[in-house]
């Protein structure tokens, strides 16, 4: 029993996957009637946005590069599979188009942004994520207000509604799937050379040159896997809901996007939950039903003081809280006369 | 013809509305190393205080806009002593994402300080204007443009030729140094945000008559004052001022003689397609790095 405790401290992966099945217990839970549904759908907007997060984090926490247009790539993502499957592609399909197209614009962001740099390239983003606002409320596949999805059939075998309760459940199991499967992958990625050589790149692209690491390479690799993360988590949107509105992928999302990195704490895989969690879940979850309108307000201060006080995000809050109860310990043992070892 | 005259007018308002909203931008950004989301929210803030004082009170208009100027003035100071000062130390992502915390306090207040009902507040000058070709200059628009024009020229003569301006220059190139040699860096960087919300607030103000007052009233003269920031470069004042006319002039025709759905659209691509060939903008100069 301890060495599998052992096995699963060293190993993040396996956190990952056992991350994933406490979460998948939130789709169980409706069906017992133990909480209610919509809490489930809140859940699910927060993997929704964890793995958008995750892809985030890759590009400002790892690689120093901001982007204001992440919101433009998760309607790509719910909007792209909406049209394709309304053409009668079938999911898979509508899938694989809808990555390669933002793929593409992602590859021509980080092309830009070997010319362009820190505020002048945010604004860039901004240029597109505009730019990619206009052209879903006003081109006329995108059905101006949105587009209905309705029912996924996944791999011509199962067909899920959302409408019914169990199926609603394991489409929620899916997005756990989908999630883990992302967070091993940004591990991936991070602890691999590329995510070395993005590290290297955000100290210093000099010294990052001189070591023989192609910057052009890599600001590619960033953007195009931040916005397939942001693509991915818009699919996701559109699975769960069904439904993909073309209004709500604003500047504003692309800050909370932003806020929720920060929040959770840059570089860290867990941090991202986190955040996500704290900007997002918290004042959807409880702070509507206790404070009311004033969530706004909360969440805004929220924000300030997490930043003000945890620089590095939430996460660090668990150093400080080992710290303290290591503080604790050392009070009891004194209190006792023993000696405090080291 | 006639349009032609008339877009040159409306521009010439919108213009003003976007260099004022980008001027604030650039000297927040200057001063305090952040980029300020929420100048669009001081602003709307500001001219509810001002709808409130004209329909509720009943006051002229004039005193009004006088003193929704003051309270403008004291937001920028509160937000810059308890928000912005304490987080000195923050990266620079972390304090952009604090300006959205400020966004969300003050959307969060609005409906508990104003209602919830949306508020109107009238032109300066309600009818008149000069007939020229056709199409009509009104009193009002000659009054905000010259308003704003003055206000940013008294601004640029301010930041050139006082001490104190001299004090926003050095703050602006390197806040460290100019702390060690004596220049107030905190009364700089808290007047530079007094300002940027007086700035953000007479935006409000001229756009108010026409887009009302709500929460979303300057989402749009945001959005353009960064991009006329980018057009012109952040490293001069003036330069996101000759931008944000550039911006609005350019949309304003592009949305008249091409299309009304893909002027934006155009206008923006051909930034970007500028920016790839000068990436610093019109007057900005690549920054010496040391390696």
């Amino acid at each position: 029993m301890t060495s599998w405790l052992k096995k699963i401290q060293q190993s993040p992966r396996l956190q990952f996957i056992l991350f994933g099945v406490l979460l998948s217990s939130m789709a169980i839970l409706p069906l017992l009637g133990v909480v209610r549904s919509s809490t489930m759908s809140i859940y699910a907007y927060i993997i929704i946005y964890t793995v958008v997060a995750l892809g985030l984090n890759l590009l400002l926490g790892f690689s120093g590069l901001i982007s204001l247009g992440t919101a433009g790539f998760m309607g790509a993502g719910a909007l792209g599979i909406g049209v394709f499957m309304n053409m009668g592609l079938p999911f898979e399909l509508a899938v694989v188009l809808t990555l390669l197209v933002s793929a593409m614009i992602g590859a021509f962001i980080g092309l830009f942004s070997l010319r362009v740099n820190s505020i002048y390239l945010a604004i860039a983003t901004l240029f597109v994520g505009e730019i990619l606002r206009q052209i879903y409320s006003q081109v006329a596949i995108f059905g101006g207000e949105g587009i209905n999805i309705g029912p996924v059939r996944f791999f011509g075998l199962i067909e899920l509604n959302r409408s019914l309760r169990p199926e609603r459940s394991l489409i929620f199991l899916i997005l756990v799937i989908v999630l883990v499967v992302m967070m091993i992958v940004a591990y991936n990625i991070v602890k691999s050379s590329t995510g070395r050589a993005l590290m290297a790149m955000s100290r210093s692209e000099n010294a990052a040159q001189a070591m023989g690491v192609s910057i052009l390479k890599y600001r590619l690799t960033a953007f195009i896997t931040a916005t397939l993360f942001a693509t991915i988590g818009g699919i996701l949107y559109g699975i769960y809901f069904q439904d993909a509105p073309t209004r709500q992928w604003d500047l504003n999302l692309s800050l909370f996007l932003i806020a929720m990195v920060v929040v959770g704490g840059i570089k860290s895989f867990f941090g991202m939950f986190l955040g996500v969690f704290i900007v997002h879940g918290l004042s959807d979850l409880f702070l509507k039903d206790w404070l009311g309108d004033v969530s706004f307000i909360f969440s805004g201060v929220l924000i300030i003081v997490v930043i003000l006080f945890y620089p590095y995000g939430t996460v660090h809050i668990w150093v400080d809280f080992k710290r303290f109860l290591k503080y604790i310990k050392s009070k009891i043992d004194k209190r006792k006369g023993v000696t405090p070892r080291g | 013809m006639t349009s032609f005259i008339r877009i040159f007018f409306n521009s010439l308002q919108t213009g003003s509305v976007i260099a004022l909203a980008a001027l604030g931008i650039v000297l927040i950004f200057r001063t305090s190393r952040t980029t300020n989301f929420a100048q669009g929210s001081i602003g709307t803030l500001n001219a509810y205080v001002a709808a409130m004082l004209y329909s509720s009170w009943g006051l002229n208009i004039w005193l009004v806009a006088f003193l929704s100027i003051l309270t403008a003035f004291i937001t920028g100071i509160v937000i810059d002593t308890f928000i912005i000062r304490p987080a000195a130390r923050v990266s620079p992502i972390s304090k952009q994402i604090i300006t959205l915390g400020i966004i969300l306090i003050i959307v969060g207040m609005l409906p508990y300080l104003f209602g919830i009902d949306p508020m109107t507040f009238p032109r300066f000058i309600r009818t008149g204007g000069i007939p020229i070709a056709g199409a009509t200059l009104t009193y009002n628009t000659i009054l905000t443009v010259s308003v704003s024009l003055i206000l940013m020229l008294l601004i640029f003569w301010f930041i050139q030729y006082t001490k104190w301006g001299l004090a926003i220059r050095v703050t602006a190139s390197d806040e460290q140094t100019s702390k060690l040699m004596g220049v107030p860096t905190k009364t700089v960087t808290m007047f530079s945000w007094a300002t940027a919300a007086i700035l953000g607030t007479l935006a409000a103000l001229i756009v108010a008559p026409t887009a009302g007052v709500n929460i979303n009233m300057l989402l749009d003269v945001q959005v353009s004052a960064f991009f006329a920031g980018v057009l012109g470069g952040f490293q001069t004042f003036y330069g996101a001022v000759i931008g944000a006319y550039l911006i609005a002039f350019a949309r304003n025709y592009t949305i008249f003689y091409i299309s009304d759905t893909w002027g934006n659209v155009f206008v923006y691509l051909a930034i970007l397609f500028f920016l790839y060939f000068k990436p610093y903008g019109l007057f900005g100069k690549k920054p010496t790095k040391k390696v």
